[in-house]
């Protein structure tokens, strides 16, 4: 049945784009073929798959392109053991815009978006704009969830959402907006949400976002935040946001009482010369129960050279469920203008449990990609997890062929 | 009195200001979408209006640790002129899973393409990270993805730590004052107990009707009602006594 439908998918796609190379629509995308090796976290076994994933968009379809067609899926198959095909569709959808000048349409699987939600839906977005100073815009459709291997949708999840959106003053970003979301038990979320931008005097921008939960009638998420560009070279920036654990309706969990928690957070990062620049931050967490927390971090990115970016970063979470102390350094290196190679290290050391001490984990990893000419190119990535569960080295990699259309 | 005359001298300004911005159209940036972020500067310092893509841009999920929410505000709303310059794909690899563009910087998990914020061993270390905020992993993944992962490792063999093992293939929340760090643990938490008992059916045995009150001090329980049309009520209560 599977490869049926994967039978199907391949000439319905192959009859589009011959019949789109008939037409004088322009057709864009990439197409990138990867083998991916890693083991299996469930089983243990090594598992190899073989990939094909194809981006694409077709533009020009009629003389005032209005009408154009975006797609994104991808193709796998477990060639080491055997255990079939699996596919993804993330998006496949036609996008007509300024019908009358004031409309803009969407159908088909897309992920869509406004401040109360963001779903992966296969129905359509409508947006109303031109008619004053505010824009709206309806979404509903089947809402598409995926899990580790496949979808995990069930008849009567969907979706509805609907906003208005401040348009026309540069300097301002406001909307106000509602996402519904059901399941085959009935209303599973209902959520207002809320958000502003707004430009003020000469490099300075505040910005917040919300979402008002309607059943526990509790905001699940609130965000503050205001950055102050202080000159090209110098941002800093600060946030405060606070959360509230939010479940479906129609879960037992629904019913419980939860914690909130907050957190306040302070960054600067400065640009000293075109070789040098740094970041440091700082995050004080609040779990309720006067449980609190801090989370550091410092970084720099050196360019040495025109050709070669070194970025190194430390942080530290001390708080509640655990501490955490890591270090990351990747390197970026352009041999040749075709050339490119890459390489990494990841080292924490956390404890999650007073009982058992620090534990690290470090990850390792090499990369290299090769522009066989502008649409051409290959990429190949291997990475070693040491001391991760029973796996003394945990091996993984990629390979891609990619090709621009 | 001096309140109200400032928060209408407040207002006045607001709409004067927005007034002046009318005039004004948010233009596409469609043409610059493949000039380097660098050279973008050199018209948004004319108007004194800082770029959105700077350092930190999409800090949430880009950086080592999970700093700031910048793009989750400006994203999120309806219109955003993201598409002027990236295609969907660019949210989906992040969001939805996916590698069509993995920079080589990027590790995957199976076939997926990661943030950097998952970083080393995930696997090990996402206990810690999920207990910062809970609702931000739901930003990516619904909370069937946990209970996806976590139902394919037998009962009892994944080191919960409040969880001590009973022999093989079984465990027991044990606490030496049971009463106040359950308590606290699950408020603080309750997501990753759903993880591995999606049904609630531990919880149930001593927090159904009658017992003891799970409820919040602010318990709207017409609410809830209404809108699952009591199935979750009836998992504790007899039919009209809620």
């Amino acid at each position: 049945m599977r490869m049926k439908h994967i039978f199907r998918t391949i000439i319905c796609g192959s009859v589009l784009f011959s019949a789109v190379s008939a037409w004088s629509a322009e057709l864009h995308g990439r197409s990138s073929t990867q083998f991916l090796w890693f083991n299996s976290i469930f089983t243990g076994e090594k598992q190899s798959e073989l990939a094909e994933l194809l981006r694409f968009s077709v533009t020009k379809i009629d003389a005032e392109d209005k009408l154009t067609l975006h797609g994104y899926g991808r193709i796998s198959h477990d060639v080491q053991n055997g255990d079939g095909f699996e596919n993804r569709l993330f998006y496949l959808y036609a996008d007509y815009s300024n019908l009358y000048d004031k409309l803009d349409i969407r159908a088909g699987r897309q992920f869509v978006n406004n401040s109360a939600g963001s779903a992966l839906i296969d129905g359509g977005m409508v947006n109303l704009k031109n008619v004053g100073p505010v824009a709206f815009s309806l979404l509903g459709g089947r809402n598409v969830i995926y899990g580790i291997d496949g979808e995990l949708t069930k008849g009567g999840d969907t979706v509805f959402g609907a906003a208005a959106t401040l348009t026309g003053y540069p300097r301002t970003d406001a909307e106000i907006s509602y996402f519904l979301k059901k399941d085959t038990d009935g209303v599973a979320r209902e959520t207002v949400g809320a958000m502003f931008k707004q430009y003020l005097f000469q490099g300075m921008k505040v910005y917040g976002n919300t979402r008002f939960d309607t059943a526990s009638e509790t905001f699940e998420e609130v965000l503050v935040g205001a950055k102050y560009f202080a000159s090209v070279d110098l941002v800093i920036s600060a946030e405060w946001y606070q959360s509230y654990p939010t479940f479906d309706y129609t879960s037992i969990y629904s019913v419980f009482a939860v914690d909130r928690y907050q957190e306040g957070s302070v960054r600067a990062d400065y640009t000293i010369n075109d070789m040098f620049a740094v970041r440091a931050a700082y995050k004080r967490q609040d779990f309720g129960e006067d449980t609190v927390g801090n989370v550091y971090e410092v970084g720099l990115k050196v360019r040495p050279l025109t050709n070669l970016i070194v970025d190194v970063a430390y942080d530290r979470r001390h708080a509640y469920a655990g501490d955490l102390d890591g270090a990351t350094l990747d390197v970026l290196y352009d041999y040749t203008p075709k050339l490119q190679l890459a390489g990494g290290i990841a080292y924490d050391v956390y404890q999650r449990d007073s009982m058992t001490g620090d534990t690290t984990a470090k990850t390792f990893w090499l990369g290299t990609r090769y522009k066989l000419d502008k649409a051409m190119s290959f990429d190949l990535r291997v990475q070693d997890n040491v001391d991760v569960g029973d796996f003394k080295h945990d091996w993984s990699g990629r390979t891609a062929f990619n090709y621009d259309f | 009195m001096k309140k109200a005359f400032f928060i209408c001298a407040l207002l006045i300004y607001g709409l004067l200001a927005f007034q002046q911005q009318s005039s004004a159209e948010k233009m596409s940036h469609k043409e610059y979408a493949n000039m380097p972020l660098k050279d973008c500067n050199e018209c948004h310092k004319d108007q004194g209006i800082p770029l959105t893509h700077d350092n930190d841009w999409a800090g949430k999920h880009h950086q080592n640790t999970d700093w700031m929410g910048e793009h989750r505000a400006l994203a999120g709303k309806g219109g955003a002129n993201c598409i002027d310059c990236h295609t969907q794909s660019y949210c989906n690899d992040c969001h939805t899973g996916g590698g069509v563009d993995a920079e080589l910087n990027r590790t995957t998990f199976k076939l997926n393409y990661l943030p950097k914020n998952h970083r080393s061993d995930f696997i090990s270390i996402h206990p810690i990270k999920a207990k910062d905020s809970p609702q931000t992993c739901l930003r990516c993944h619904n909370q069937k993805y946990c209970t996806d992962c976590h139902s394919r490792f037998p009962k009892g063999s994944l080191r919960i730590k409040s969880h001590n093992p009973l022999g093989s293939g079984a465990q027991q929340y044990v606490a030496s004052n049971w009463r106040t760090d359950h308590t606290y643990e699950a408020r603080r938490n309750l997501q990753s107990c759903q993880a591995c008992h999606p049904e609630g059916d531990v919880c149930i045995q001593c927090h159904s009707s009658g017992k003891v009150r799970p409820h919040p001090r602010n318990w709207r329980s017409g609410n809830f009602k209404d809108k699952s049309g009591g199935k979750v009520c009836l998992k504790c209560h007899m039919p009209g006594t809620y």
